[in-house]
């Protein structure tokens, strides 16, 4: 049996150290991002870490619980790792909710920073 | 009023014609791919051009419409493009269901090809 390829497990332990520090206390986030990241959040831009930390921070709930039902990771050509998490969450009391984020990890210094970060809720059109 | 930023306006075409020549005639997606390409498709992993239109030419369906809800697209560090889409898609006769891709594109030799292909379809484990 392999080993699993690097950027799966990197990919991965960064997705579980995102989610858990989300559900308990996301204000916390701050350390995975740096100045030149960029967050997309339900179709609002942030740039930079201080900017993204506030928008995480200032999102309207109290309590959050994320429960991931798949995630993909891949090495992309300028050696950084993307992954891809679909899953759902709840809020506070609403009802749960399907949602999908990406995330582009490149490695600086030795630590695995997120640069770009992608959410959306999984909410369609009906056409 | 300003422009649209030119990742936007990248990723907006690319993902049209993506869906379009999927919809219409999958064979012609081999453009968009090179050898160095990943695509994960339902968490099957393929690498290169020739596996991956393997893999896109041998789903099992006659037919296929892609519906898209929201796309999103940021400039990455290392001046590729990066797009997540949020859609719903129909298969022949079966029933519309949610799905979620993301791509990222690379500026090679003028072209915009694709380097990193991630799908899955909204499905969830209901916990």
């Amino acid at each position: 049996m392999g080993d699993k390829p690097i950027w799966e497990q990197i990919g991965s332990s960064f997705v579980q150290h995102y989610y858990q520090l989300f559900d308990t206390d996301r204000t916390h986030l701050g350390s995975i991002y740096i100045d030149a990241s960029c967050l997309t959040w339900e179709g609002q831009q942030c740039q930079g870490k201080a900017a993204i930390v506030e928008k995480l921070s200032s999102l309207p709930f109290q309590k959050i619980q994320h429960s991931i039902t798949s995630q993909d990771h891949q090495p992309t050509p300028d050696s950084c790792i993307l992954s891809m998490v679909v899953g759902q969450l709840k809020a506070d009391e609403d009802p749960i909710i399907g949602f999908h984020q990406i995330f582009l990890l490149k490695n600086i210094n030795d630590a695995w920073v997120c640069t770009n970060d992608m959410f959306r809720l999984a909410l369609h059109n009906f056409s | 009023m300003a422009e649209t930023p030119m990742w936007e306006q990248v990723g907006t075409s690319f993902v049209q014609l993506y869906y379009q020549r999927f919809d219409t005639s999958r064979v012609e997606l081999s453009a968009l791919y090179t050898d160095a390409s990943c695509l994960s498709w339902e968490g099957q992993q393929f690498q290169g051009k020739t596996a991956i239109m393997e893999k896109l030419m041998s789903l099992p369906f006659q037919k296929i419409q892609h519906s898209i809800t929201s796309q999103d697209h940021q400039p990455t560090p290392d001046n590729c493009i990066l797009s997540m889409v949020v859609g719903q898609l129909k298969v022949d006769n079966d029933p519309v269901m949610g799905f979620h891709q993301l791509f990222i594109l690379k500026n090679i030799s003028d072209n915009w090809v694709c380097t990193n292909d991630i799908f899955r379809l909204a499905l969830y484990n209901f916990a």
